[in-house]
């Protein structure tokens, strides 16, 4: 029940601001997208119906699913095809807030809408674009009072009783939101943050303090089982209902993946759509800046597979040895009926292998080198990167699935968090941070000694088993170096400081004070609760980390948006460079054609050659002519950045002496050309 | 299908040898001396709701990728209580199309429920007391294409969702075809000095392979067909491949990891339609999936990383496994993973999973059975999964020339192929290998019928027990009440109950003039050691175990009658009036 209550605690731990944002924002009441303004779901609606009615000639609107709320998921489709269900050019596929807590996703799904309408990419690829993936929960940002909660409104027994959504949350002092109800009990595990009477903490017995309140989401024990906003509304959270990690049993993940009908629509939508060569999601984690992690165990690797006790036999196999892939492979090939082509997908099935959990080295590649060149684009602009990092993405999320699933450049971006607060300089601090670390020799390391390598490891929160003397004798030993610690430092936790705030929460205290006017935490005051007493109600205001005020939108959008559009003119383009036709004797000639992937990105992703989803592009030969070596359709499989792959066959020439060379791709253009083979020698 | 001249005289050869059954024929009691091809399953489950009115519905549940419609029925006796409000048993099969006699066995065992009411007493209190839900065949596509199409005795156990299975752009362009137009798809070899095979001596309709050192005799080319699409592979971009029973979202993994998994769980028409199917029955405890072959009745899990089930399920699967392998002789009772392969997504895997039902595979047929050998697991690992062994094979040619004159198998015959020159075509036919020949099919569906009928037997029957009533005070009394479990399968699965899948049963005491002063369970009656629930005493949360019982004690405050009620999502309801004095 504690952790329980302390989940729906964090849900709910969301407070003021209210009059702030729904005075800009909520109370919006035309569908208009100028100016500075979030849009509710039907607003969102209305304005994709308007740019669809100002546009009939390259727009479309898509009803993708209604979701258990009853909002309509509607889609704006912008192109040169729209009036044809086949498209001859790549798609890019957007989808805005799959988490519904972040408004501000959506207003930029709405932004890009119409920027790709004025620009040359709504005449060179198609857009699909769905500004609200999970409207019911985006929805509650225009609700009184104020949730953030991303579930949709699907009902759920959270506590498992004899009742549905039985006991949801109220506002219980009437300032329009929800936010925490704090009651003075020695048995308390929450204390107030000395210097900082808006916030609390978990006492830490070990440091000698000791808890003082028990803390609560606010409102009241409706269905008197003893708990409090157990059993709010809802529902299924959309962006962890995606195939890739999904958790089977979580309280908010839904039964399976795709159990929820936004999540199958987008499935099926994005298989009967193969022209579709990129995703982008708008919303809580930014691929375009912080390239998707790795270092989760679990990937099978393939090339040191161990063939369990039951089949080793059978196959000739020692159980104590590994062996690759392609051993693995040899191996049963000879055992299976003729005609049966063994391939990694048998071999993975029968070894349950499980699926690769970790991005391919080879797109960290591509990440890493937009992720730069992002920064730069946005420091040319002068915006500030100084921000807290984004989310990491979550199992189960829409962009986790369409990198691991797609198999196709898969990116996301957020818009905003609160800027990063800066401590003023201690006259005595070590003078080194992580980033200057990550440039050091191991010899700059030694030589700023014992004392200030001491310091610095204490200000960095590194445990205490760390002292400047083991280190120092790494360093000496080459068992680690500078950018090695770095590196490590950087996974940690960032440190609380020495009043135990850390520093998202000064960040926000900062950003409370100087722009929000002391609008991001609701004071706390006493209210005389029905079971609990006297108690305070108070604490942060909901969506105050991940919603600007929305006077900043235009600045936020016109910035970061266009990238978007900069991303997309990268996606992969199949062009044939050259074609050549060699005279072998008689009619016998071998023709060969260079196909050249002109475009930056890869035709697919590394992944996506390794789950062989994207479909390959087939180059195929059609004339008067009989194919001796090679195949009349042969596929590319792959095909790196600005990469060129040469195919050879030999043909014999049976009457005229032209062949048509197409390569044909759903979603990387594609290109043909003709080749006379007369008079080549 | 380019031979449609040789794939028609196929159906009708095949369905003169197979002895289907013409529509107009298909009365009930319903025979088992024969197969029923898809339109003749849908006309039986029509048959027995018009024979059995009262006791049956029967409902399209969705309709294929191919536009066929999926049949269920629906076994209630209404005079005992609503469906939803008794133990769910259902019945399901032929999720791979070729797996056919999965279906005979579900209109089997209709048949024999509906036949033997009030006939016989067990067969009387199964039915009163269950709620019956079968769907015979599920891939109705597949079973479409097995009998109307030649086929191995493989083929067309997917789902028709067009795949590129060799890449080439193309969509199921390369089928196998019938090249010498006897209704299977069989096997081409051709003669070949360096070939890798050689005449069986024992037998020369078997082929062993060379010794290193000996030159060989036979190539062996696979399949009969063409090369329809001229890239020089025959068959190999035939329907799907999208497997129906690795496509349920319970531990679903890609088709990258899980050959045949469809891009997303429920991307197929009868997965999905099935899956509602369920959900709206959420008193379905009991799952038996039918398929061929190997004589197993399987369960979970699917793959090792799950875990092992908790022992409490274990105890009941046991008793019920055990019991079937009595039941059906020489079938064994086998963990999925561990005994066989570990498979993602796979139904059992759901209904387990996210049903919260005890679920077996049944895995029907042994070719051991045609000649009354047993299941030898020595022989069986000399010849892995993939291989061959003539031994066996030799055994099997023999009950086809002895006991069904040649009908299952076909003899090598010269065939002059477009590609490849001369070659023989010959081998097992499309209704063999994994399929009982018609004359043991009433064993084989009376025995396995059987073996559901056993669990039905076991669902969970709860009874309230008031035990103990006493006046602690002027008006105070302490309750004692009791639920009983005669059977074997628990009110719900362990499993269900830690994952938090529905809220367990609940336990409630009402009455106008009383007040629960105190409730809970009684852990130690001896002792009277109570575990009492701090808020709302009146409703308790419980799950009541297989063979066993669950005691709570109530501190009833007040005078006059009051009610007990139990309600459960698998075990129904039931309320007894009681009064404090």
């Amino acid at each position: 029940m504690d952790s329980k209550n302390s989940r729906i605690l964090f849900c709910g731990m969301l407070a003021l601001g209210i009059l702030f944002f729904s005075l800009s924002g909520a109370i919006a009441q035309t569908a208009s997208t100028n100016g500075n303004e979030y849009h509710t779901p039907s607003q969102v609606n209305d304005i994709l119906r308007d740019i669809h009615d100002a546009n009939g000639n390259n727009t479309k609107i898509h009803e993708l699913a209604e979701s258990p709320g009853g909002h309509q998921l509607l889609m704006i489709e912008i192109g040169p095809e729209v009036h044809s269900s086949k498209k001859t050019k790549p798609a890019i596929f957007v989808v805005g807030n799959m988490e519904g807590t972040i408004p501000v996703s959506t207003e930029a799904a709405l932004y890009l809408a119409n920027e790709v309408l004025v620009s040359e990419a709504s005449s060179s690829k198609t857009w699909y674009i769905l500004p609200n993936g999970n409207p019911d929960a985006a929805a509650n940002y225009f609700n009184s009072p104020l949730i953030q909660d991303s579930r949709n409104d699907r009902p759920h027994n959270d506590d498992m009783d004899e009742q549905e959504d039985e006991d949801g949350w109220e506002d219980l002092n009437g300032d329009g939101m929800i936010t925490q109800m704090r009651v003075k009990d020695p048995t308390g595990a929450w204390m107030v943050i000395e210097g900082e009477p808006l916030l609390m903490k978990r006492a830490d017995r070990s440091k000698g303090e000791k808890g003082m309140y028990k803390l609560y989401s606010e409102g009241i024990d409706n269905d008197e089982d003893g708990q409090y906003n157990e059993d709010s509304d809802g529902g299924v959270n959309v962006n962890r209902n995606f195939p890739h990690l999904f958790k089977d049993f979580t309280e908010t993940g839904g039964a399976w993946p795709g159990s929820t009908p936004e999540v199958y629509a987008i499935l099926e939508f994005a298989y009967a759509h193969p022209e579709i060569a990129m995703t982008y999601s708008l919303g809580a984690t930014n691929f375009s800046m912080v390239p998707p992690k790795g270092g989760r165990q679990g990937s099978a690797d393939y090339s040191q597979l161990e063939i369990p006790e039951s089949f080793a036999e059978q196959l000739g196999a020692d159980p104590n040895k590994t062996y690759s892939m392609e051993e693995v492979i040899e191996m049963v090939q000879p055992l299976a009926p003729p005609g049966f082509e063994i391939t990694e997908s048998v071999v993975a099935s029968f070894l349950g292998l499980g699926a690769v959990v970790n991005p391919m080295d080879a797109d960290l590649k591509f990440y890493k080198e937009l992720s730069d060149q992002y920064k730069e684009y946005l420091e040319e602009k002068d915006f500030s990167t100084e921000r807290l990092d984004p989310e990491p993405a979550k199992d189960g999320s829409f962009e986790l699935w369409s990198y691991y699933h797609l198999g196709i450049p898969t990116f996301s971006m957020d818009f905003w968090t609160l800027p990063e607060f800066k401590e003023e300089k201690k006259e005595e601090g070590s003078g080194i941070t992580i980033e200057k670390l990550e440039e050091m020799s191991s010899e700059d390391f030694l030589e700023l000694g014992e004392e200030k390598i001491t310091l610095f490891l204490k200000e960095s929160g590194a445990p205490e088993r760390f002292s400047a003397k083991m280190v120092i004798g790494m360093v000496e030993g080459g068992q680690v170096t500078p950018a090695r610690m770095a590196a490590m430092m950087k996974q940690m936790p960032k440190p609380p400081s020495a009043e135990g705030v850390d520093p998202d929460d000064k960040a926000l205290l900062a950003f409370n004070k100087n722009v929000l006017n002391g609008k991001g935490y609701a004071e706390w005051e006493a209210y005389d609760h029905p079971a609990l007493g006297e108690v305070e109600i108070g604490g942060e205001a909901p969506y105050v980390r991940n919603t600007p005020p929305a006077s900043m939108l235009d600045s936020l959008l016109s910035v970061q948006v266009p990238w978007v559009l900069e991303v997309a003119s990268k996606i992969a383009k199949l062009e044939i460079l050259k074609t050549s036709a060699t005279h072998k004797g008689n009619d016998v000639y071998e023709v060969s054609v260079w196909v050249e992937n002109t475009a930056y990105l890869p035709f697919p992703t590394a992944m996506g050659e390794k789950n062989q989803n994207p479909k390959p592009a087939i180059i195929t030969l059609t004339g008067d002519i009989e194919v001796l070596s090679g195949k009349t359709r042969t596929a590319i499989n792959s095909l790196g950045g600005l990469q060129v792959k040469k195919y050879s066959w030999i043909v014999r020439i049976t009457e005229s002496d032209e062949i048509e060379i197409n390569v044909d791709s759903a979603h990387a253009w594609g290109d043909r050309t003709e080749l006379k083979v007369g008079g080549a020698q | 299908m380019r031979y449609l001249k040789e794939l028609l005289l196929g159906i009708i050869i095949c369905s003169t040898a197979i002895a289907t059954a013409k529509a107009q024929d298909i009365e009930v009691p319903l025979r088992f001396d024969h197969y029923y091809d898809y339109g003749q399953v849908v006309e039986a489950v029509k048959a027995l709701n018009k024979a059995y009115p009262d006791m049956t519905d029967i409902e399209v549940i969705g309709t294929s990728e191919e536009g066929r419609e999926i049949w269920s029925l629906t076994l209630n006796n209404p005079q005992t209580g609503e469906a939803l409000q008794k133990p769910g048993v259902y019945v399901d099969g032929n999720i791979h199309g070729n797996e056919i006699q999965a279906a005979e066995v579900n209109l089997y065992l209709i048949n024999y429920l509906l036949e033997n009411y009030g006939e016989l007493e067990k067969v009387t209190e199964m039915v009163d007391r269950n709620a019956f839900y079968f769907i015979p065949s599920i891939n109705v596509d597949g079973r479409y294409h097995f009998f109307n199409d030649a086929n191995t005795p493989s083929t067309n156990r997917g789902l028709r969702i067009p795949k590129d299975d060799d890449r080439d752009g193309l969509y199921d362009e390369d089928f196998p075809e019938d090249l010498n137009g006897d209704g299977s798809i069989t096997q081409m070899r051709k003669k070949d000095p360096f070939g890798e095979w050689k005449t069986d001596p024992e037998d020369p309709r078997l082929l062993v392979r060379v010794e290193p050192g000996e030159m060989g005799e036979w190539t062996i080319l696979g399949q009969e067909g063409i090369d329809n699409d001229g890239d020089g592979r025959i068959n190999e971009d035939s329907e799907g491949y999208v497997d129906p029973n690795r496509n349920w979202g319970s531990n679903w993994a890609p088709p990258y990891v899980q050959r045949g998994a469809g891009n997303y769980p429920y991307s197929g028409n009868v997965t999905k339609a099935v899956t509602r199917f369920m959900m709206d029955r959420p008193n379905i405890i009991m799952v038996f999936a039918f398929h061929n072959n190997g004589g197993m009745f399987l369960r979970g899990p699917g793959t090792k990383s799950e875990g092992p089930l908790n022992a409490q399920d274990i105890s009941v699967y046991d008793v019920l496994g055990e019991n079937a392998e009595k039941i059906v002789p020489g079938y064994r009772y086998l963990i999925s993973w561990k005994d066989l392969y570990s498979t993602y997504g796979d139904f059992t895997e759901f209904t387990y999973n996210q049903v919260g039902a005890f679920s077996f595979v049944g895995e029907l047929f042994m070719e051991e059975s045609e000649t009354y050998t047993a299941h030898d697991e020595e022989e069986a690992e000399a010849a892995p999964g993939f291989g061959t062994n003539n031994a066996r094979q030799r055994e099997r040619l023999e009950f086809n020339d002895h006991v069904v004159q040649g009908s299952l198998y076909h003899e090598w015959e010269t065939y002059d192929h477009p590609k490849y020159g001369e070659v023989e075509i010959g081998g097992w036919t499309k209704m063999s290998s994994r399929l009982p020949h018609p004359f043991m099919l009433q064993d084989l569906v009376h025995r396995n019928a059987s073996a559901v009928m056993f669990a039905a037997s076991q669902t969970p029957d709860i009874k309230i027990q008031m035990y103990e009533s006493s006046k602690i005070d002027n008006n105070l009394y302490q309750v004692r009440v009791r639920l009983v479990n005669k059977n074997t399968i628990p009110t719900m699965t362990y499993h269900s109950v830690k994952n938090k899948l529905f809220p367990q049963d609940q336990l409630t005491v009402s009455g106008r003039n009383i007040k629960v002063v105190a409730g809970g369970k009684l852990t130690n009656v001896y002792n009277n050691t109570v575990d009492y629930k701090e808020h709302k005493p009146e409703i308790q949360f419980l799950r009541v175990p297989g063979s066993g019982l669950v005691e709570y004690q109530f501190l009833i405050e007040g005078s006059g009658s009051f009610s007990i009620q139990y309600k459960s999502r698998k075990a129904g309801n039931l309320v007894q009036e009681y009064s404090l004095h």
